[in-house]
Order: structure tokens, then sequence, then C-alpha cells
């Protein structure tokens, strides 16, 4: 998962994608990643999940109920396992908690194709993998100094 | 347990400093939907003819709907109801923002203000806790200042907060409320009423849900919609350019640029106000309003020259023209900067450029003098005097005194100029000249709810149906309907316009994804609201029900003894034929048009008060009672002006 912040509208589509994905209800509290807004300057962050690499949510968790789960590999919380001891949302910002189920909850990538992603408008948020992302905005500085203005096939 | 809805009213008395929470009933639900349909229906109960705007009895309705707060596109609306100080008549506003989801989450559908507070405060609604606190401190701030000082006083930034700046405090009769800083509720004066209860602001944190009756369904739907709103060239349009976008077409093509108080609708300049120029030039960020797939929504950074640094949220095109070439200016840079000043002050963009064009052509006209206003030179497009007297009326200082009153009382209070208030019903007309933008438009101008303004139907099928094709063909029988200036079903066209768009206020859904962009048609609206609600619902029957909102605020005019003879637009758009540009010679076609109107809805022609009939017809029984002794008086009000 990638975000591009300036791109970022805040307006909060993936909340509700996520929350009605995972959750069948509309809610932000409920929504795996968050808007942070400063209305004032029109500026928005999205906050996702990183899948990082060494993750603090696996290693704070006594329970064993975080684990790579699926083709996606996404880090992912069983909820059958999980006490709501709330240790790895200490450990990492990013992890939520249910306060009616009363466990942790955390992005899953949705089983490979975040919805996130999928319903952002503004292409703020995108799935891709990383060298991919990286290629294009390399490709935009290069069409930048080329002054590459339209696509070869439509010259 | 209720899905969509939250089922809930929350109603505060400042007077007594209590509130209170009462249950709305499922088949009320049903009758009026929520959003504007609620608003109107409760000021309609409980705000009568006997009730001043501005004392406390008077009512500040926030409404949201069953979508809002979901994953339904462009479903985060809120509709803010009073009786106008403005027009003295039906008021209402609607905002986008992040509020009124906020209201939802926190667990209301609706929250009813009365009673006057007896010293400045504020509201804070955290969900289940409301408490009025003290605003000594914030009273006087401007609109972002006051933001950023209430979410520190409460200790988050995760609050959002609806709020008036020093022009509601002042009363202005157009002062508006804004939300998340930027967002303004701007129409109808509903400021003035949040400002005569002593509230400064009202912020909300909602940490609950929004239940879907079928969540799976429901998704797929809202998916649907939001993929062909991605692929529809208009929500594509607004997006690249937001509303700058109709600059050019207004005033190339189709000549409704309001230039100089709608002397003129052609500039040749006017693409110095272009959407190209804005976005490569002063576009800082876009913008979107809660679960929005369209964000029309601008920031502004202003580069170079004398407000070099500044950012501000906006503008829109209704309050870049209003505050630009309605007044004589076409300095994008300028344009910016009043907008920003307008919004800190907690102004209306398009009630207060229509007051300074008004006092401007007066002046043109030799109709003021200094002597009129303090030594102020009126010339067009001055910006000196011009940010000058935006400060003026925000704070009802001298000459702004009397421009805060709103151009229509204006002009009566001074006892000359009349006829260059361009308004309907007291209410100064938004930037939209029918000459050129199109005859449903105009009939919307002269009849709607909030008197001069392009929100009562927005029939754009007749400015963008066309490049949906068979879409206006389907909707009205024939596709001449496509063309503005043409009458060809043009009452057809404003009512189906005027029933749908009280729906999507109601639910509420951006009348963007539904009238401008097509891509949200009345039976997705329909499937979205069944599947959240579990409750099913027809297209039909949701445009019966936007019909009954439609005469329900109608009625509300007809009790106040205004009817037929009101239903005026501004004489130049009748009288005076366009001077120049693509449609030089055109009248709007009132005499035409406006009996048209009532015949296609069932308005009697002799007081334009709705027949009976048809308000039992849509379950207006009481409403009709209502109105059998006001129908004979304004009978009686109509013969005599005839004899």
């Amino acid at each position: 998962m990638l975000v591009d912040p300036s791109l970022c509208t805040g307006c909060r589509t993936c909340e509700m994608a996520c929350s009605l994905y995972h959750e069948g209800v509309c809610s932000p509290t409920l929504s795996r990643v968050r808007i942070i807004k400063y209305e004032a300057l029109g500026r928005s962050y999205p906050a996702v999940c990183a899948q990082c690499s060494k993750p603090q949510c696996l290693s704070a968790c006594p329970h064993e109920a975080i684990e790579y789960s699926g083709r996606s590999g996404a880090l992912t919380i069983r909820e059958e396992r999980c006490t709501g001891c709330r240790s790895c949302l200490i450990a990492c910002p990013q992890i939520g908690f249910h306060p009616e189920k009363k466990v942790a909850f955390k992005c899953d990538l949705c089983g490979g194709e975040p919805q996130c992603a999928r319903f952002c408008p503004s292409g703020a948020i995108i799935f891709s993998a990383v060298d991919e992302f990286q290629m294009a905005r390399l490709r935009m500085a290069a069409d930048k100094a080329c002054q590459i203005i339209q696509h070869p096939a439509q010259v | 347990m209720t899905f969509g809805w939250t089922g809930k009213r929350l109603r505060v008395d400042l007077s007594r400093e209590t509130s209170s929470i009462e249950e709305i009933d499922p088949s009320y639900m049903r009758k009026w939907l929520g959003g504007r349909g609620f608003n109107s229906e409760l000021l309609y109960q409980e705000v009568g003819p006997d009730v001043d705007p501005l004392s406390p009895d008077s009512r500040l309705i926030f409404g949201v709907g069953p979508l809002t707060g979901t994953f339904a596109p462009s479903s985060g609306r809120t509709t803010v109801t009073a009786r106008s100080p403005l027009s003295g008549g039906f008021g209402d506003s609607n905002m986008g923002g992040h509020w009124g989801p906020e209201l939802k989450f926190a667990g209301y559908d609706q929250l009813v203000v009365q009673g006057k507070a007896s010293r400045p405060v504020y509201l804070w609604i955290d969900d289940d806790q409301v408490e009025i606190r003290e605003a000594a401190a914030i009273w006087g701030r401007k609109v972002p200042q006051a933001d950023a000082m209430i979410k520190e006083e409460l200790g988050s930034e995760e609050i959002h907060i609806a709020l008036i700046g020093p022009a509601g405090e002042r009363i202005v009769s157009y002062a508006c409320i804004l939300n998340d800083v930027y967002r303004a509720a701007a129409r109808c004066g509903m400021g003035a009423v949040m400002g005569s209860k002593n509230l400064k602001a009202i912020a909300v944190r909602g940490t609950g849900a929004v239940s879907i009756a079928r969540p799976e369904e429901f998704y797929r739907i809202c998916a649907q919609a939001r993929d062909r709103l991605r692929e529809d060239l208009m929500a594509q349009m607004l997006f690249d350019q937001g509303t700058w976008l109709l600059t050019m077409p207004a005033n190339y093509e189709q000549g409704w640029f309001c230039w100089k108080n709608f002397q003129k609708g052609h500039h040749p300049q006017a693409r110095r106000l272009s959407g190209e120029k804005h976005r490569d030039n002063f576009l800082a960020h876009r913008e979107g309003c809660f679960a929005c797939s369209i964000s029309c929504g601008r920031f502004s950074r202003i580069k170079e020259g004398q407000y070099a640094g500044e950012i501000t949220g906006g503008p829109e095109y209704e309050t870049l023209t209003g505050i630009g070439p309605r007044i004589g200016l076409l300095e994008m840079d300028k344009v910016v900067h009043n907008n920003k000043l307008v919004n800190e002050l907690g102004l209306d963009s398009c009630s207060c450029g229509g007051a300074i064009a008004w006092a401007m052509e007066c002046w043109q006209r030799g109709l003021l003098t200094e002597k009129d206003t303090g030594g102020l030179v009126l010339d067009w497009g001055d910006q000196e005097t011009i940010t000058r007297l935006i400060e003026m009326i925000a704070r009802r200082e001298g000459f702004g005194d009397l421009l805060a009153e709103g151009s229509s009382r204006a002009a009566e209070i001074l006892g000359r100029g009349a006829e260059y208030s361009i308004s309907v019903k007291g209410h100064d007309m938004s930037q939209d000249d029918p000459r050129g933008l199109g005859f449903a438009f105009g009939i919307g101008f002269a009849t709607g709810r909030r008197g001069g303004d392009h929100l009562q139907g927005l029939p754009c099928l007749e400015l963008t149906g066309g490049f949906y094709p068979g879409l206006v063909e389907k909707i009205l029988g024939t596709s001449k309907a496509e063309e503005r200036l043409s009458p060809v079903k043009k009452p057809e066209m404003e009512r189906y316009s005027e029933d749908l768009k009280a729906v999507g206020d109601s639910l509420t859904q951006c009348t963007f994804t539904h009238s401008w962009s097509f891509a949200v048609q009345p039976e997705d609206m329909a499937l979205m609201l069944s599947s959240a609600t579990g409750l099913e619902f027809a297209a039909e029957e949701l445009l019966r029900i936007g019909s009954r909102i439609v005469h329900l605020e109608r009625a509300y005019w007809n009790r106040l003894l205004v009817g037929r003879l009101e239903d005026k637009s501004p004489r130049r758009f009748v009288e005076e034929p366009m001077p120049d540009g693509p449609n030089q010679g055109t009248v709007f076609p009132e005499a035409e048009l406006i009996p048209r109107y009532y015949a296609v809805r069932g308005w009697d022609p002799e007081t334009g008060f709705p027949n009976e009939e048809v308000l039992i017809d849509l379950g207006l029984e009481k409403v009709a009672r209502d109105l059998e002794a006001c129908r004979a008086k304004y009978q009686d009000m109509v013969r005599s002006e005839r004899g």
C-alpha cells in the first residue's frame, strides 16, 4: 500500500469502504485506514498499514493472534485468539480496537484487493508492487526532463 | 433497531439550557426521508407566521439523511433550515464538509436549536453528552481562529465544528454558517439566525456507526455508482477544474457570465477567470466533502502580487463570480482574496456581492452619492473599496450597515434603486442569468423556495443533459428540451429537477451526482436507500416524496401570503434584452412559462397556491386546511392589485 498525501482530497471514502467491507456498518472508528485532516489548510493524510517488514504489532502480541495469512501475505489478526489486551495498539497506532467485539483489528489487505485503494477517487492510495510505483515516479520525472508531453502512441 | 436513520432528534433549548432526545417515528421517516424533508416539515410545524426569524422562538435546524455518513457516493451533506431573516420566508441552505456525518455518527438525524442564550455560548456534542459552553473568548473571532480555539479548548483535533463569523454575530441578514472552516451553508441568512441565539459554534464528535440493513447489497450498489462516476465526463471535469470550469462556456458559448450586476452576460476577457488558469496557477489542493467521489472542492494559493502567500478554501463558481465580475472584478488574485475575506467573516458571497453590486449600479446611475456612502466612492471593480465594504458589512459599520440588510431591503430603506436590486422575494440572485443559462433555471429563480437562487432544482438537464445521449428524451419525451433557450418542456423539466433535488437533499446526496453529472439516477438512489434502510423504495415514490417536500415549502410561503404576485424574476431578466454576447436580444419569457409551470404543478393560476386536491393527494391534508383561509385572503390581495 502506497500513499501520496499530496493527492488526498480528505473525502474519507476509504474509511467508509473499509468499515462497510469489514464490519457491515459505516463508521470511521471501525475503519482500518484513517484520514488525518488539516481543515484550515485543506491538507489530508491517509494513514494506512504499511504491512512493514519488522512489524511491531506482531512482536507485541503475547497470544499469537497476529499472523501472515492468505495469498496477499497480509499481517492479519485472528479474532478468536485475540484477548483484547491491546498490546498491539500500544506498539503501533495503525491498529484499532472494536468497542463491541472487544478485539483489535487491523488492515488485512482485503484478501488481495484493498477496497480503500479501489475506491480512492484521486489516486492517493495505491495498491501496487513497490517497484512499479517507484518506477512510475521515476518515469514522471523523466517525462519532465525529456519534455515528453504526449504518450508516444499518440504522437 | 433502525437502519440508515438513527431515529433520534436532538433538541437544545438555549434559553432553558436544556437538551432532550426525541424519537423519530418510522412512518415519519418514510414520509419525509430525512435532511431537507425533516427540516422543512419541522419548520412548517414549529415556526409559524407569527414567529420572527430572529426571535428566541425561532428554530435553527440541522438535518442529515439516511445515507449521510455511509459509503453512498457524495452523501456527506447537511441541510440547515430556518425562517430566513433576509427574505422573511422559507430559508434553507446546504453544506458539504464533514460536520453532518459526524452528527450522524454521534447518533442524530436532526439537531434543533431553539431559545436564546443569555451570553455568547457554543454547543459541544460529544456522542450522547451535550454541553453548552462559554464562548466569550471566541466571540468576535474570524472563522479559522474560532475553529482553532475551540479545538484547543476541547483538546481534540478529531472534531468537526459548524460556526459563524463576526457577520453572524452582528446579525448581518445574509451571514452564513461554515463547517470545517471553509464549507458554507451560505444562503438565506442561516448565520444570522445562529447569531441571534448567541450561539457561536456547534462542535461535534461522533464515534458511533450507521447500521446498514443489507450491507453486501448496499456495498455492491454504491460500488457500481462510484465506478460510473469515475467514468463520467462531468464528474471528471468537476474533479479537474472544480466549478471554475463554468467560466469559459458561461461567457463565450452561453452568454450568462454575470458582469456588473447582470448588465451584461459576456465579457471579452472572462478567460482571466478560467478553470484552466485557476488549476494551473492557483490550485493548492483538491478537496472532497465526506465520501465524495467527485471532489469539486478547491484550495487556492496566491503566488504573487499584493496577496502573495495567502491560502484559502474555495472559491467555487458562484463565489468567484459574486465577489468578482458581478462587482466588476476580473483579476483572479483579488477574487481569491475576497473569497477568503467573506468566508472568514462569515458572509454569503452571493448576497454580499449582490448588495455591493446594487450599490455600485446605484452609484453608476447617480442614485447614490458620497453623502449616502459616508465618503466612499463606489466605482466598479475598485478593490480597495470592495475589501473595505466587505469588512464594513460584516461589522455593520457606516454604509455597510445598510448593505447588511441585503439589496432589496436596502433599496426600500433608501427609498430608491429597487429596480437595480437583482433579487427575488428579497433574496439576492446567485450569479445566474436565465437569459443565457436556460429557461428551466429561470422558472426556478422566479418561483423558488429560497427566492433568487439556482438551487431550487438545478435543472442541469438543459445545461449538461445533452452529454448523456437519450437521457432528456427518456425523462421528458423529447430531446428538444436539451436546448437551454427553448421553452419546450421547461416547466416539466423544472418540476422533475426540483422533486429530484428535494430527494437528494433529504437522503442526503450531493446534487452534482444526479443533476450536473447524471451518473446517479433516481432508480440508483432508490436501490441505495432500500438496501441501506431495509425498507423498499421505488424511484417513483422518491420523486413523489420530493414533490411533497417542495409543496410543503411552497405552502410555507403561501401561509405568509406570498404567491403569484411575488413569483417575479428580477425585471432586468424579463424586460432588458441581453445586450451582447452569444444570446444578444434574449429575454426570459416569464409571462409564458410561469403559468405553464403552475399548470404542470397543479397550482392555481390566479394565486399561485397549490390546489387543494394536489396537497391532499400528496398526503398534506393539514396543510390544505391551513391554506384555506390564506387562499381567500390572498385572492382578495390579487384582485385589489388588479382593480
